[in-house]
């Protein structure tokens, strides 16, 4: 299985994750988004380029099964992908706590990107007091969930061999 | 660069009322329907373990608010009879009928929101029970939302509590309208009334049905909880609670309704 399709799988995989368990998984009215931290992810594994495509496609899945603008989700996950693969790119250091925080601030950038976006595209209710509830739980859960989904993002790239070193 | 201008051609595209990204959203709803139903059964015993473990003192206070209003409510048995009975002469006083004169679709809530910024949830009825986008939906207290995407067996609403749905409301026993969207908090609405109409707390609103609006006249919207003067805009600014809960749905009713063109 090549790179696309694995990554392919891992979209749909969040898709039924997001949707079935962990849009019930609610702190302060915030869920964790898996779509966008699979776009960091993929960013932290395999560089800006991958993270802005993996992002694009995450968020094109997540704005077909919103009525939010077309595009909008795909151009912030992007956004966020990008971020996350030009700040692991700059990091030559390769300790977990700073892929925890890449994961975390790109997680976090891309939340804030979606909701100016949308405002400037005229939705209403984005930028009021929730969203630093929603930037907050939403990088908190990118944080712990950030190594592991790198993990999952160096199998998808083929990268075995980095697989079998952090499981180790 | 050729992704990000794809972005915005699809924003562009969405903005203008493409069909066929209309159609992508009405086939993913039709897709994802099994895969939703079965990901909520095997997951459901999480979620539900979730607000065990997290949202217990939530759980108790709502406890204790359910019994407190239960004794409420078994108090006002008879009262809230003759209430209904003079909310119906009112409404009939101004001509308005009942939603129950329309034919409705009753349907199952299958799947709230999705992510953050999300204000819609899903039925398990579409196209096939005669649903068609811009219907609005209602439970047994009053307007809830209405379908923004359908598939064959699938609806998408969104909530009223969304700010960027707009519903027209007449105030009833009295000819004032006005107009009023989601205020961001549960349950919440806001409305504006010219700064001559006499408003008060504790007044009914319901949709007002006017000419060019998506709902039938006669659908309970809300109560004024608050009215408060804006002197430079000329208008009064209602504080208003939904009669209709939003929250924890499990059951809704699609109005088979389209305004007359």
């Amino acid at each position: 299985m090549n790179a696309p399709l694995r990554y392919l799988l891992l979209i749909g995989t969040a898709v039924v994750l997001q949707r079935g368990l962990v849009s019930h998984l609610r702190v302060a009215d915030a869920v964790p988004d898996l779509l966008l931290l699979l776009a960091v992810a993929a960013g932290v594994a395999g560089g800006s380029e991958r993270g802005a495509i993996v992002g694009f496609f995450s968020g094109l899945a997540l704005d077909l099964m919103l009525p939010t603008p077309m595009g909008l989700a795909a151009l912030s996950f992007l956004a966020a992908g990008a971020l996350a693969g030009r700040l692991r790119a700059s990091d030559v250091r390769a300790a977990r706590w700073r892929v925890m925080a890449i994961c975390a601030g790109s997680c976090a950038f891309g939340v804030i990107v979606f909701a100016v976006l949308g405002a400037l595209l005229g939705l209403s209710g984005l930028l009021d007091p929730r969203l630093v509830a929603i930037v907050v739980v939403v990088a908190a859960t990118a944080a712990v969930l950030g190594p592991l989904a790198v993990r999952v993002c160096h199998w998808a790239d083929g990268d075995i061999d980095r697989v079998r070193r952090a499981l180790r | 660069m050729l992704l990000v201008l794809t972005s915005v051609t699809l924003l562009t595209l969405d903005y203008r009322g493409f069909p066929p990204i209309d159609r992508a959203r009405s086939t993913v709803l039709t897709v994802l329907a099994p895969v939703g139903d079965f990901s909520s059964r095997v997951f459901e015993p999480v979620g539900q373990a979730w607000d065990g473990a997290f949202n217990t003192d939530a759980i108790q206070a709502e406890n204790q608010s359910l019994r407190t209003r239960v004794d409420e409510l078994e108090g006002q048995l008879t009262s809230g009879a003759v209430a209904k009975e003079s909310l119906q002469q009112l409404l009939e006083q101004v001509g308005i009928p009942f939603v129950g004169d329309i034919p409705t679709a009753p349907a199952k809530v299958v799947s709230g929101a999705v992510s953050n910024f999300d204000t819609t949830l899903e039925l398990d009825k579409g196209r096939g029970a005669g649903i068609v986008k811009g219907m609005p939906v209602v439970t047994g207290r009053g307007l809830i939302g209405r379908v923004v995407q359908v598939s064959d067996n699938r609806s998408r609403v969104q909530l009223l509590t969304d700010g960027d749905l707009q519903v027209g409301f007449s105030v009833v026993g009295t000819p004032i309208i006005g107009t009023a969207r989601g205020a961001g908090r549960a349950g919440q609405l806001t409305g504006t009334v010219d700064l001559a109409r006499d408003v008060a707390p504790g007044q009914i609103l319901v949709t007002s049905g006017l000419a060019g609006s998506p709902y039938p006249a006669g659908i309970p919207v809300g109560t004024i909880a608050a009215v408060t003067v804006d002197e430079g805009a000329q208008e009064k600014r209602l504080d208003i609670t939904m009669l209709a809960d939003v929250y924890d749905l499990t059951f809704a009713s699609v109005v088979l309704y389209q305004p007359p063109s």
